[in-house]
């Protein structure tokens, strides 16, 4: 059996919380968008679409860098954050948070795009006549209807976060107990003389934690999935 | 719907006790360059025993962490493996000046894997560094800013050698990265610390680079000008007697005068 | 009593339409491509007319002179569609329950067994819409816009997509429907039987145009023919 040490339990449990809360807070944002692409056309919707792909298809590394610079202490975003709210994102947990959600977003609004365009929109004009309006209709019908794909999504979008790495490095480095998650932590054992069986620990472990997610969601998807289909 | 409830429970369990390390305020943040891991994570435990107080440290390159702290990371102490990088805190105003002592020393060595078939060279300027590496590379940090990679550039300038290596010479991101690919059978050859070489088994001196040949190898510290109060306390537990012996223990040529 | 004088271009076809009805079940009758089904989703407010009026009794629904077009959610018009349209996550239950709770009605437990009876759909109370045959799902569908207590139903082609059987299993409770329900009823068909048996009165589509408006003898007297 294997023990962790406490430096590596905290590596553990930070990419935990790390991935959960950037996916929880991607999540509204993720909904929002992938509605409006599947949805609406307004002048600009390619622009969106391609600035949503962005993480997807830009080097990791190069993300993680602009989110410094708008995000960072001295970056225009950042430095009104911190001023009017108090909030910091650099070299905190919350930065890492932002650098996962930020890479795992393309692959949430993917998913849940897909998932809304599946939707028959009769479906929304029947809920209309029976005296629905938009806002009622999209909670009741929408996006129930869609939940299979948000399941999908949001495990893709956490599964990302989880082993992200060459953005949050980028933007919060490596320090142990606040931004050091598995992946950095592997990293870092990978240079230390004799570290390769904490190494090997962590990579055991995020395999678990991956092939559980996957699992969780294959298991909520069919669960939402079978409630409506009938077979 | 019930399982929803459990799956949301066990997620706040997760997300909500607040396991950060700034979230007491006494933490100690340190940044120091590669090298020192493994040495300065024992002075750090002797520290927190003698007085209570946590350290965290993070290591990386010594360019690396300057610029971070430049970024607005949260650094209280910073320990940097050449002068030229402090110079580039001081003149940024990102280090207290004031504060700065220099610590250690260390000597350049020429490294292969344990068993390879090498017996100790001199290095000189008729040495065949390039014959040696043969098909393979000579593995350190990234020449234009990584310490070592500047200190190696500049002993294989003086001894006439750069010239004949450089193209064979494979650049990483700190010297810890460099001692593990050699350690790994990955590269014939790598230029890192004296002590590097010593905290590594499965690696051994081949040469060490006269020290005529590169610029002094000094690691200065100094507290950031954002350093919490108790830091100081740290500055002045890294030139204790009980320090020195650790860093000694390890290989480093220790600098400061014991108070 | 249905007003409606709307006009509408889509694409090449050309709608222009103006008729009134009364109480009882008309219907909208001719052949596929007349605008039938347009000029019904106009009246559910799912489409706006390019211009035109749409009132029930004394609401006005649609007046493009008044800028008026009261949203499809507020016209409290009971629309049974082609293809049911239930909401496959919903049990049937549910289903029936959706327009009242989304009107903000109150329940009215009286008049709910009163509809499922009329339409013989208890047993399928807890089934979801994947596990009902089509006419089933169809007769669930006319109880779901029932219990939304509209001031107006419309029908579209509800039958089209069942069986013969099924569609002689359906005429019955339609007829009930129109005698029982209390609710004006416009029923849309390219089907001559159908409207035979369930309309009062008939009003002639074709080409996007009102051919003619029929009353109650006009039918007695196709009746007759048998034509």
């Amino acid at each position: 059996m294997f023990d962790l040490t406490p430096d590596e339990w905290i590596a553990v449990q930070l990419s935990l919380r790390i991935a959960i809360v950037a996916t929880i807070v991607a999540l509204p944002f993720g909904i929002a968008i992938a509605w409006l692409l599947a949805r609406k056309d307004f002048w600009g919707k390619a622009l969106l679409d391609g600035l949503v792909h962005l993480p997807l298809v830009l080097p990791p590394v190069v993300t993680g860098y602009l989110l410094l610079l708008s995000f960072g202490r001295k970056g225009p975003i950042g430095s009104f954050l911190a001023d009017t709210f108090g909030i910091v994102f650099s070299f905190r947990w919350t930065g890492a948070a932002l650098a996962c959600g930020v890479m795992g977003f393309p692959l949430l609004v993917r998913a849940i795009r897909l998932s809304f365009e599946a939707i028959d929109r009769r479906l929304e004009d029947a809920a209309a006549t029976l005296g629905a309006n938009r806002i009622w209709a999209f909670l009741t019908v929408t996006l129930p209807l869609a939940l299979p794909g948000i399941i999908a999504g949001m495990v893709l979008c956490f599964a990302k976060a989880l082993g992200e790495f060459g953005a949050t490095i980028t933007f919060v480095s490596n320090i142990p107990g606040e931004t050091q998650t598995i992946s950095a932590a592997i990293y870092t054992f990978m240079q230390v003389p004799g570290g390769d069986a904490a190494a090997g620990r962590l990579v055991v472990v995020a395999i678990i934690i991956a092939l559980g997610a996957l699992v969780a969601s294959e298991w909520l998807a069919r669960r939402a999935g079978t409630r409506f289909h009938g077979d | 719907m019930k399982c929803y409830r459990i799956v949301l429970a066990i997620l706040l369990a997760l997300v909500l006790p607040g396991h950060s390390a700034f979230a007491q305020n006494k933490t100690i943040l340190v940044f120091a360059a590669a090298s020192l891991k493994d040495t300065l994570d024992e002075v750090n435990a002797a520290f927190t025993q003698a007085a209570g107080i946590k350290v965290t440290a993070s290591y990386a390159a010594s360019s690396q962490l300057i610029k971070q702290i430049e970024q607005g990371a949260p650094a209280d102490v910073f320990i940097s493996a050449d002068l030229d990088w402090m110079d580039y805190g001081a003149q940024r105003q990102l280090v207290k000046s004031a504060t700065r002592i220099n610590i250690l020393g260390n000597r350049l060595v020429l490294i292969a894997l344990s068993g390879a078939k090498v017996e100790r060279v001199t290095i000189g300027p008729d040495f065949s560094l390039a014959a040696r590496a043969g098909e393979g590379r000579i593995v350190t940090g990234d020449v234009r800013a990584v310490p070592v990679g500047r200190y190696a550039k500049a002993a294989l300038e003086k001894l006439g050698l750069w010239a004949s290596v450089q193209h064979k010479i494979a650049m990483v991101e700190n010297v810890r990265a460099a001692l593990a690919l050699v350690a790994r059978g990955e590269a014939p050859l790598g230029i890192v610390y004296e002590t590097d070489a010593k905290a590594e088994p499965k690696v051994k001196v081949f040469g060490v680079f006269p020290a005529d040949s590169h610029p002094p190898i000094v690691y200065p510290a100094a507290l950031t000008t954002e350093a919490k109060s108790g830091s100081a306390d740290y500055l002045a537990f890294l030139q204790s007697a009980a320090a020195k012996r650790i860093f000694e223990g390890h290989g480093f040529i220790f600098l400061a005068k014991t108070s | 009593m249905l007003s409606v004088d709307v006009e509408k271009r889509l694409g090449d076809f050309s709608l222009s339409a103006k008729f009134e009805t009364g109480s009882g079940a008309t219907a909208l009758f001719g052949p596929s491509g007349a605008g039938k089904t347009t000029l019904v989703n106009m009246i559910a407010g799912l489409v706006t007319p390019d211009r035109g009026r749409i009132a029930v009794d004394d609401t006005v629904l649609f007046d493009s002179a008044a800028r008026v077009n009261v949203p499809a959610h507020r016209r409290r018009i009971g629309y049974v569609f082609q293809e049911d349209r239930l909401f496959p996550h919903l049990t049937v239950a549910r289903n029936l329950d959706y327009g009242r709770r989304m009107s903000g009605l109150s329940a009215d437990p009286a008049e709910r067994d009163r509809v499922i009876d009329l339409l013989d759909i208890r047993p399928l109370l807890d089934r979801r819409p994947g596990k009902l045959s089509g006419g089933e799902r169809q007769r669930v569908a006319v109880g779901r816009a029932l219990l939304m207590r509209p001031r107006l139903l419309l029908l579209d082609e509800p039958l089209a997509s069942l069986d013969a059987r099924r569609k002689a299993d359906i005429l019955p409770y339609l007829e009930r429907l129109r005698d029982e329900a209390g609710v004006p009823m416009v029923y849309v068909s390219h089907q001559a039987a159908e409207v035979r048996r369930i309309a009062t009165s008939v009003v002639w589509l074709e080409d996007g145009r009102v051919k003619a408006i029929r009353g109650v003898e006009f039918l007695d007297a196709m009746r007759a023919i048998g034509s």
